[in-house]
């Protein structure tokens, strides 16, 4: 087992490698913070530009192979990321962002992962009952809304409540409060702040679960084996808990994989409506700044979070699968 | 001994056939059947045609356009004169939402259609040489996966796009990012699919035959894998038109002046409380349109599976013959 996923991690380091230069080729040739200079008031000369720049790593003279050597050998060596062109360290930024996009989803993705799949196989077991057209056809809802259009819609409910109650219950922005008394206090503040995004993500994603997990067991709960388990005398539910729902699960679990990037990108849609400055809004505000150092750490981020959702599902499928060995 | 009037299989089903009248049915006839029997599928498609009729020739019913500033009404509601009311700019909601409307059904089905079929090519491809080819075929795929939509679409849509952007409009530039990074999760499922059909024994017996690769994917996997690409046909053409409304919605992707209903929703979310129309009128349509192509998908689902439980009157009637 330890040696097939240290064989599958080093095949993701060169993905991710690979994902990684692409992206920072890519960001160098496209992005030219130079030009946003030239908005500057007052209006820095051409060598002022290109020598602020030079100090910072940036420098624009260089070609796109010369930079690229020279910031693969940062990283490399130094572990160094370089630096925006407003002249913050990368590395010190990225650590701070990282922090408040995993707590913004940690909770969100864990939710959502088992109230689709309980609700899923719930549902699977009662096909074509009340219960079952209520919680499926609410999941198509979810399907059929943009993330971002539901986020603002959970953001207008929650502004209602706040109106109707006539006081600020919820926060639709933002962390925290500044200045808040340590203890209860906080806490109250804390949970204000996160109960919107929180619920608005999860409100929002079990819906895919629900239908994969719905449409898995129902393939299944006809199966022969599990009409054996019946033969042999085991109740329904019991024969869906111990033998068909295992199998079922094999293709959801291999679907976090993919579901885990899905989240990190809606999750951009999320940091971006309800202001969380993580490291997905960060993505697109350094594409606005033309910051080639930020762009590139986001993506390598991004292609991290893949590769660990990926390994994560092959691990999910040996836990459930009996059939798959892995040596 | 030899009973001459033994009574042989074939006969007594041909009898049995000519007794209750039965008809061979075609296989379009019966997912054609099978599909129209499911009434919130056929809503569906319904809702999809009169909505892709609006988009074309809804603009012939109003004497405004896209363009032209209403100096006299400015950010009104509906009205006679202007359906769905006015922008802040003066300009006929209802014009905007019917070129909308025809951009995001555009971006819709180009990026459905063409995905697909790329990731079918792809994933048939994988599955049938295996080995070496599909082990590099997979890497490039996971790859691309890596590479996150977002950054792309902002440097191409946005500053970055340079001369591209000023030759190209934008939503030609977004069908193209859209379409790049749209088909490798489908691509990923034809594979595996395909790979389980291939260890079947008449594929095998097919390659013991000799008969050339080509055939065999035409004749062998794809009629296998076809009810799984119908879906993703529809499943592509949501995904691509909330992918647009999304990205425009947040201010990347298609930019005024084209517009989309993403760039309606989006523009109008700041006042939702005071012009409730802008925002609200064009939600609307694109909630019609991604909601009549999830309900086709349940019809289509069923109407291609081979194992469906959707079965017309003959089933009804043999049910109450034999009660």
């Amino acid at each position: 087992m330890l040696k097939y996923l240290l064989k599958r991690s080093g095949i993701y380091v060169v993905m991710i490698f690979l994902t990684t230069s692409a992206g920072y080729l890519l960001a160098v040739s496209a992005l030219k913070p130079a030009l946003l200079e030239q908005e500057r008031v007052p209006r820095p000369t051409p060598e002022q530009v290109a020598n602020s720049f030079r100090l910072l790593g940036l420098d624009p003279n260089k070609n796109t192979w010369e930079r690229y050597a020279e910031w693969l050998g940062a990283v490399v060596t130094r572990w160094d990321w370089g630096r925006s062109p407003n002249g913050a360290f990368i590395n010190a930024e990225f650590g701070e962002r990282v922090w408040v996009s995993t707590r913004l989803f940690l909770a969100s993705i864990i939710l959502t992962l088992f109230i689709g799949v309980a609700l899923g196989v719930y549902s699977a077991a009662r096909q074509y009952k009340f219960p079952d057209r209520v919680i499926t056809s609410y999941s198509y809802l979810a399907y059929i809304l943009p993330a971002p259009v539901a986020y603002f819609l959970v953001q207008l409910g929650a502004i209602t409540i706040n109106e109707a109650a006539g006081k600020r219950i919820f926060f639709v922005t933002g962390i925290s409060t500044p200045g808040v008394d340590a203890g209860w206090a906080q806490f109250v503040d804390l949970v204000a702040h996160y109960a919107v995004p929180t619920f608005a993500i999860t409100v929002l994603g079990w819906g895919t679960y629900q239908i994969a997990q719905r449409q898995y067991l129902l393939d299944n709960v006809n199966a022969d084996f599990v009409r054996t388990a019946r033969a042999k005398g085991l109740t329904r539910n019991q024969a869906i808990s111990r033998h068909a729902l295992r199998v079922s699960f094999i293709p959801v679990a291999q679907s976090i994989a993919f579901t885990v990037p899905a989240i990190f990108a809606g999750g951009f849609f999320a940091e971006k409506i309800f202001a969380w400055h993580g490291v997905g809004s960060w993505s697109i505000d350094s594409i606005a700044l033309q910051d080639v150092n930020a762009a590139t750490a986001t993506l390598a981020y991004g292609s991290l979070i893949f590769a660990i959702g990926a390994i994560l599902a092959d691990f999910a499928t040996t836990l459930v699968d009996p059939r798959v060995r892995v040596a | 001994m030899t009973n001459l009037n033994a009574v042989d299989g074939a006969s007594l089903a041909e009898e049995a056939r000519i007794e209750h009248n039965d008809v061979v049915i075609g296989k379009a006839t019966i997912i054609l059947r099978r599909f129209v029997r499911n009434k919130a599928a056929v809503a569906g498609l319904v809702i999809f045609l009169a909505l892709t009729a609006f988009s074309l020739v809804g603009g012939l019913f109003t004497s405004w356009d896209k363009a032209t500033i209403d100096p006299l009404f400015i950010a009104e509601p509906p009205s006679s004169v202007h359906w769905l009311g006015t922008t802040q700019a003066g300009i006929d909601l209802y014009a905007q939402v019917v070129e909308g409307t025809r951009v995001s059904i555009l971006i819709g089905l180009v990026v459905g259609l063409l995905s697909v079929l790329i990731a079918a090519v792809y994933g048939c491809t994988m599955a049938y040489y295996g080995g070496r080819v599909d082990k590099i075929m997979l890497f490039v795929l996971e790859a691309l996966i890596m590479m996150p939509a977002l950054l792309v679409v902002a440097v191409a849509t946005g500053s970055g796009g340079g001369s591209l952007r000023r030759d190209a409009p934008s939503w030609l530039l977004l069908v193209v990012v859209l379409l790049v990074f749209s088909w490798m999760g489908t691509a990923r499922l034809i594979r595996s699919l395909a790979m389980s059909v291939m260890q079947r024994d008449f594929v095998k017996a097919a390659r013991y035959m000799g008969i050339p690769p080509r055939r065999i994917v035409w004749r062998h996997l794809v009629p296998n894998i076809g009810s799984l690409l119908v879906l993703d046909v529809t499943r592509g053409v949501t995904a691509a038109i909330l992918a647009e409304v999304a990205f425009s919605f947040i201010g990347i992707g298609i930019r005024l002046p084209d517009v989309s209903l993403g760039v309606l929703i989006g523009q109008s979310t700041a006042q939702v409380s005071t012009f409730p129309w802008m925002f609200w009128s064009p939600l609307i349509v694109m909630l019609l349109l991604t909601g009549s192509l999830a309900m086709m998908n349940d019809g289509l689902r069923d109407a291609f599976d081979p194992h469906s439980s959707s079965v017309g009157k003959a089933k009804r009637s043999q049910k109450a013959r034999a009660a």
